[in-house]
């Protein structure tokens, strides 16, 4: 499973849902979390922790947003040979087979339908790390 | 499949949709398991509740309009069992709960009834609170379907199309 210092950043319009992934990483361990309330700016923070030097491990998007679309943020990240690799899972209530296959073909690492429970979560983060730990191996 | 020339508000799957959904969706995630009662039609749109999330339902066939209406104890609720903070008032952080409530339903709801062939489109929602009135050009009807919370308190589930 992903160790404890991973940098999560957790982008959603809502305040209510990046409280309540907030609140599930937190009690998985994790404290190292960042936020955005919209692709359009979080694709700017992406870039300046890179140049920093203290990159984000873990990008958690929701889909529906006014300034740019999750979907658009993760095409973004794919299309950058730095971000390319990096573990991004869309949070989100579009649950319709053209968005889950829009996304599987745009590199998503994993999707996750809301409503979810933590339960899902932990496993959706589990199941990613299996298959990005999986790719690092070979 | 659905066409122009019924009204959606007939179809029983669409009171389905929208039942299944909020009802998972406050069960996932706000631990509140809530009563749906019996749903009827009001001639147009009439204000209930102090906090109203909405959002536009827009297909090739029809315009039309979803409103979560919640009474202040019944979004009070919620939003604790939600997040784990008490609010004593509906404040900016309670009419965000709202807006990603009504963000959720109506993506559960659009995500069955596109199966069923009704093809509506993303959209936003957006949050209103307050004193205020609704009024858009209807074709005269409103879908409601009330929920019971544990704690006695009601929210609404109304839908008008255009």
């Amino acid at each position: 499973m992903y160790p404890k210092e991973t940098k999560f950043l957790v982008v959603d319009d809502f305040t209510t849902m990046r409280k309540i992934i907030r609140k599930v990483l937190t009690e998985l361990g994790y404290t190292n979390i960042e936020e955005s309330d919209d692709g359009k700016n979080a694709w700017p923070l992406i870039n300046q922790a890179h140049q920093n030097g203290a990159p984000f491990d873990f990008v958690i998007s929701d889909w529906n947003m006014p300034g740019m679309l999750g979907i658009d943020l993760l095409k973004n990240c794919r299309n950058d040979d730095r971000f390319k690799s990096l573990p991004f899972m869309l949070v989100t209530a579009e649950s319709e087979q053209k968005q889950i296959l829009e996304a599987a073909k745009a590199g998503v690492s994993d999707y996750v339908v809301k409503p979810f429970n933590s339960v899902t979560l932990k496993q959706k983060l589990e199941k990613v790390w299996s298959k990005h730990a999986g790719q690092k191996a070979a | 499949m659905p066409d122009g020339s019924s009204n959606p508000l007939m179809d029983k799957r669409l009171i389905v949709a929208f039942v299944d959904g909020v009802s998972n969706i406050l069960n996932t995630m706000a631990m509140t398991p809530v009563k749906p009662t019996k749903p009827f039609i009001e001639p147009s749109f009439t204000v209930i509740g102090d906090v109203i999330g909405t959002i536009g339902m827009t297909s090739k066939s029809w315009r039309g309009s979803l409103f979560l209406c919640f009474s202040k104890d019944s979004i009070l609720s919620i939003i604790q069992n939600m997040i784990g903070e008490e609010h004593k008032e509906v404040n900016q952080e309670v009419r965000d709960g709202v807006g990603e409530l009504t963000n959720m339903v109506y993506g559960s709801a659009k995500a069955a009834l596109n199966q069923l062939g009704y093809e509506f489109d993303m959209a936003i929602p957006t949050v209103i609170t307050g004193d205020f009135t609704v009024s858009h050009s209807s074709k005269g009807v409103t879908l409601v379907i009330p929920f019971e919370l544990p704690n006695g308190s009601l929210m609404h589930v109304k839908i008008s199309v255009q």
